[in-house]
Parts: C-alpha cells; structure tokens; sequence
C-alpha cells in the first residue's frame, strides 16, 4: 500500500510541477515608497521577453480579511512604451497539492497601471498569475503572494516531535541493552 | 531601493598590493626562518588577571553563565522568528543572527579561536536535552554511544553542510526571513541532539558542524590555544583524563588528547580537558598568530578539501553581494530558462565559484610538484599545502565581515525593546540613510583595518607557503625557491579577486 502511496505522490508531483511557463525572476523584496502616504509594499521586478515587469503589493504584509492590492507596471524594454492591452490576473494555493486556480480580475491600464483588488479569507502562501498577450505570444508570470503570519506550529511541532521520538527511542534501546547485560550477566553466574 | 557599502578606495588598495608584491619577492629572494614564532606565553601568569584566567578555566561556574545567556538568545531567536513579525530589519531574529552573530563570530575567533563552540546555543540545548545534567559528567546510557560510520568519519559531511547553508542562506534568501532564521536554528537543535543521543561524544561538533569547522579551522590562525603547560607532564600521564574525563567532568568532546595535540581545528574549547587534568597541567596560552597553520598543523586530505571549500565559499559569499552580481543570475536565468526564485541559476553560480578556486589550486599543486620535482603523490602535496588558503580566506571573510558588523548594526539595541517587532514598519528611507549613514567606527578606520588584515593575511599565506615547502625545495638557493612560484601566484590572484572584491561597493544585507 506504501509503495502505492509514494508511486501516486510522484505521479502527483510529475503532473502539478510543470506548471506555467514564465516566473518571476529574482528575489521579491519590499520597501516602503518614498510617498509617505503609500503603505509598505512588497515588490518584485523582472524581465519576461520583451518586457520589463513591475509587481507591487499592498500593503506589503496582507492579513485573511484585510483587502489588498496589486499594482503591475509593464513596460517595453525599448523605449519604456507601456503596455496597452488587458492583464488577467489568477490565483492559486502556492502547494504541490492543490491544482486549483480561480480567475480574480481582468484588467485594462489605469494611467498606465493594471490595478487589481483582492481579498483573502484564509492565511497562507498564494501565487498570483499575471497574464498578457502580445502578437500572439503569450506571457505568463508568477508572483507570490503570502497572506497573514506563517504558522509557528510547523517547524517547531516537527522538532518537538522528531525530538521526543529519539529520546524515548533511545531511552527504550538502552533499557533494552540494559536488560540484555543483566541477563547475560545472571546466566554467567549459573554457569560457573 | 539598494543601499551599498563604499568599496576600499584605490588608495588603501595600492597600499596592499604594494604589501603583498614586496611579501612575495621577499619570499622568493630570502630563506625562510627555520622555526621561527616558537614563543608562547601563558595567560595564566598574567599579573593581575592570571588568577581570574585560572578561575574561569578551572571552575564551571563562568562558563555556565554565558551558557545560559546564549541559550536564553537562542531561544528567543525562535520564537521571535516564529511569531514575530517578519519584516527582516523590525525582527531580532533576523538582526542577531544574520547582522551581529554571523559577522562577529569569524571577528571573535580572530581573538579568541574556537570560544564560540564553548558556548554555542544548539550543543548546549542538546546537552541538557539529552544528558539532562546542566554541567556534571551524565551517567553512562543517556546517549546509544555507537561509533560513527567509517565513511562519514571525516569532515567532508560538514562541508557539504557548509555548503547546503550557504545555499540557503545566499540562494534561498534566509537572511531576510525570521521564519526561516528561526527554523534553521531548530534544525540545528534537532541535528545535534539527534546526532548526541545515537553517536559517541559529540560527533556533530567533530564531524558534521559547519559553524564549529569554520571557527576550528580559522582557529588555526587564532593567537590563543588550549594546550598543556608541561609536555613532560603529559608525557609521564597514565590516566589520561583529558581523554576519558574525571568522575566530574565529560571526556573530550572531540576524542583529543592534549599530550598530543597539535591543532585548534576540533578544539572546542569546552575546558573540560583543564578541568579534569589532575595535574592542572592544562591552560590557556598565547601563540604567534598563524603558527600552526604553518607549521604545527598536520595535513589531511578531506581537511584540505574542507579549506579549500571554505575559501571558495567566503569568495562566493562576497561575489553575490556585489551590485553586479543579480545582473549576472538574470542573464544566465534567461539562457538556461530559469525562473522562480533562479535557484538553478544561483547552483550553477555556486558551483563555478567554487571550482575555479579549486582548479587553480590544483594546477598550481601540480607545477609545484612539476617544478620541485618530488616524489610526494600528489594527493599528500594538496594535503600539505592546502593551509595556503586559511588565512586567505580568514583575512577576506574578517573584512568582508567587518563591513556588515560596522555598517548594518545601527538600531540593534532597540530590537530588544521590541524584539518580535509587533507593529512595527519597514525601515523607512530616511531611516534606511541614517543607518547608512551611522557607523560604527569611522569610514577612514574601517579602510584601514580592513587594508591592515588584507596586508596580515597574505603575510600568513607567505608565510604557509615557505615553511610548507621548505621539505620540498631542499636547500636555500634561489633557483630551488622559485619552486615557490606556483603557490605564490596562485596566492597572489586569489588575494587580488579578494582585494578587488572588497573595492567595489557591497549591498547591505537588510
């Protein structure tokens, strides 16, 4: 049945890890805007074909509940010119196990920037799709999106755990062992 | 927006190139010293605090205290990065460990060689986790007490640790994440306890410790040892207690006996051999910089690939932090399809900075033994002159380290006041140019030091490369000591990237 289990978590993993074509290239990063009245943001810059990207989150650290925002700057990497078409923006569970995609808005530009709300109900680490299309080619890319504080639980309930495993384990061998040198030690009294 | 520390300007430069041209034609031109640095000095009769020195070395007490101090940083470490918030800069988890205890731990073994690993925070948790005793000697069958496998009785497992948490730390971006801080500390924890309750002694600080392998092998350079006061005493030992411990006091962690030792690298500086010794024939002494790594040290082969790792990776740690370097991944992430956070991109980058460090010390190992024309294998050449790299890579990584220790620890003092920093926001930009602003010594003096322990680590390596070589070059004619060239130019372009590196602005870390 293991055997089952592992074959059917590969074949899982196979299938949901090609996933789209284009991500975000480089480390995403926040920063507070030199306008004081705009809220921390986190940003992401990248470069897809031939286009530069800009992905700016708000605010930078988004809470289930709270109502955000994106704000995505595309622009031609000769000469700057803007993008003008329309950017669909999608979201999924950023897991090998969850397929599931929802379409959260499409966009056209706004003074030359593709505004997206967005509300999340539940805590977690999303991916939020950006997708455009230009002379029929299209471009997909990937940002990630964490929505509330990452759960203690995790890390320290593995370690506690892997933690407490080994000491009982050891506290069993050495009994064991223990126990075994007593016997030993009994049956070579009998004899002489 | 990216703030970046001034490089070295080209003044303090020269000065060191000067330096390291007029070290190495006096390499090639004078004889080295036959046992030159034999002096030792120590601490214990040291006027006024030789008594204090005898006390802390003695009695547990000192120790235990800081002890406790950097478990209670520890801990708070983790929880702080767990629950806090996690914006890097506003969480102490972040600040301590990546800004303060990273940078500062290669500075302090620069004074006080392996101290760090007497106190470290994870070995001490896993101590009284697992022998549940705070400082007496455990009863025997706390831990299953089986010997390492063979194959991993090397130090290659902790270079492949040393790399896996550069990986992470560089590639995957830890640095700026108290979440992952704090969950690498906690695998710390679980790595050496785990390791303490199956393995004899403390096999993680011997074998498989990144952290304790770097300070032991920088150790090597340290001007501080634990060694005994009278070899004779040592000589004429039955007990050896230093080896087995006393019915109060845990053997050596490490399995060294101090008759015998010769090296800091697997010193962990616990002073369980000065406390156990029924001679009190143990103490702390004060050595000529860089001596046993030119000379008392004995070569090994994984030892020298661990040195060699060691130098690639402080290179490599100095090359991503270069304005340059991001431009470098994009370009490399669009020829191979890279994408997400460029991990590919990074491994690939990894891996070459760390193999032409390696080819170039390989080759030059090579003339060497071309050129000498000796009849030592290979393999026992590499081991032998590997030490070369020590203080080159020490000399980079203190002033590499010194700009982030002076330069990025503004504010540290108020995290404490809040130091899951609950409410807090980003650093502003004003905020981000006052830290820049703020050093904590003077630009000009950071200059100078960081020139200072350039100059000092290429005299180390000169130094390395003379009396390593002296069996090899025979006799003191200059001819025979061209030999020498090969190790010295190899040298040479390493200090040069490393002097290069230091002269281009540096992206601060947070």
């Amino acid at each position: 049945m293991k055997g089952w289990q592992t074959i059917g978590l590969l074949l899982l993993w196979l299938w949901v890890s090609p996933v789209a074509a284009h991500h975000v290239l480089g480390r995403p990063s926040y920063s507070l805007n030199e306008d004081s009245n705009t809220p921390p943001s986190m940003q992401v810059e990248t470069r897809i074909g031939d286009y530069f990207v800009n992905y700016m989150v708000y605010p930078a650290f988004p809470r289930p509940g709270e109502s955000g925002r994106i704000n995505l700057y595309v622009n031609h990497l000769d000469g700057s010119a803007p993008y003008t078409g329309k950017v669909t923006f999608r979201v999924r569970d950023d897991s090998w196990f969850s397929r599931h995609e929802e379409i959260i808005g499409e966009q056209a530009p706004d003074d030359n920037v593709f505004r997206q709300g967005f509300v999340f109900s539940q805590r977690g680490d999303y991916i939020v799709t950006a997708a455009f299309e230009d002379q029929g080619q299209p471009y997909l890319i990937d940002f990630p999106l964490r929505i509330g504080q990452p759960s203690p639980l995790g890390p320290l309930g593995i370690s506690v755990a892997v933690l407490i495993g080994v000491l009982i384990t050891v506290s069993l061998v050495q009994r064991r062992r223990l126990m075994r040198g007593k016997i030993r030690a009994a049956r070579e009294e009998q004899a002489r | 927006m990216i703030m970046t520390h001034p490089g070295l300007p080209w003044s303090w430069a020269l000065a060191v190139w000067v330096v390291m041209l007029a070290l190495t034609l006096r390499a090639l031109l004078q004889p080295a010293a036959a046992t030159p640095g034999r002096w030792r000095y120590t601490l214990t009769r040291l006027p006024a605090l030789g008594a204090l020195v005898r006390y802390a070395t003695r009695h547990p007490g000192p120790l235990q205290v800081v002890k406790i101090i950097s478990v209670a940083l520890f801990i708070l470490v983790i929880l702080a990065g767990l629950t806090g918030s996690q914006i890097p800069e506003r969480n102490i988890a972040t600040a301590l460990t990546w800004n303060l205890w990273w940078t500062g731990l290669i500075i302090s073994v620069f004074f006080l060689g392996s101290a760090w690993c007497a106190v470290c925070p994870w070995d001490t948790l896993a101590d009284w986790l697992v022998k549940r005793r705070l400082w007496r000697r455990a009863p025997a069958g706390r831990s299953l007490n089986l010997r390492v496998p063979k194959q991993l009785r090397n130090i290659l497992p902790a270079l492949l640790l040393f790399v896996g948490l550069t990986w992470l730390e560089l590639g995957v971006g830890v640095t700026t994440s108290p979440y992952a801080t704090a969950s690498i500390a906690l695998l710390m924890l679980v790595l050496a306890s785990v390791s303490l309750a199956v393995f004899e002694r403390k096999a993680f600080c011997r074998y498989f410790c990144p952290v304790g392998r770097t300070v032991g092998f920088y150790a090597q350079l340290a001007p501080l040892e634990l060694r005994p006061v009278d070899s004779a005493v040592c000589a004429d030992c039955t007990t050896l207690d230093c080896y087995h411990g006393s019915a109060e006091v845990e053997p050596c962690p490490t399995h060294l006996v101090m008759g015998r030792i010769s090296q800091n690298t697997y010193c962990t500086s616990c002073g369980h051999c000065a406390r156990s010794c029924p001679h009190e024939n143990v103490a702390w002494r004060l050595r000529p910089p860089g001596v046993e790594a030119s000379q008392d040290a004995r070569p090994h082969w994984d030892e020298a690939w661990f040195m060699l790792g060691l130098l690639a990776l402080t290179l490599f740690h100095g090359l991503t932090m270069m304005p340059f370097w991001e431009s470098w991944m994009l370009a490399l992430a669009r020829r191979i399809g890279d994408s997400g956070q460029l991990l590919w991109s990074f491994s690939i980058g990894l891996g070459v900075t760390m193999a032409l460090p390696l080819a170039g010390y390989a080759l030059a190992v090579w003339l060497t033994r071309h050129l000498a024309g000796v009849s030592l294998p290979f393999s026992r050449l590499f081991a032998r002159l590997a030490f070369v790299t020590l203080p080159l890579a020490f000399a980079y990584h203190l002033a590499h380290n010194l700009n982030h220790l002076v330069g990025e620890n503004d504010g540290l003092l108020a995290l404490f006041a809040n130091p899951l920093g609950s409410g807090a926001l980003p650093l502003s930009m004003a905020e981000k140019h006052a830290r820049h602003l703020h050093l904590l010594l003077p630009q000009d003096m950071l200059f100078a030091l960081q020139s200072g322990l350039m100059m000092l680590g290429f005299y180390l390596a000169v130094a390395v490369i003379r009396h390593r070589s002296m069996g090899l070059t025979g006799d003191q004619g200059t001819p025979a000591r061209l030999r020498l060239l090969p190790m010295l130019t190899f040298a040479l372009l390493v200090h040069a990237t490393s002097l290069w590196l230091l002269m281009q602005p540096m992206i601060m870390r947070m």
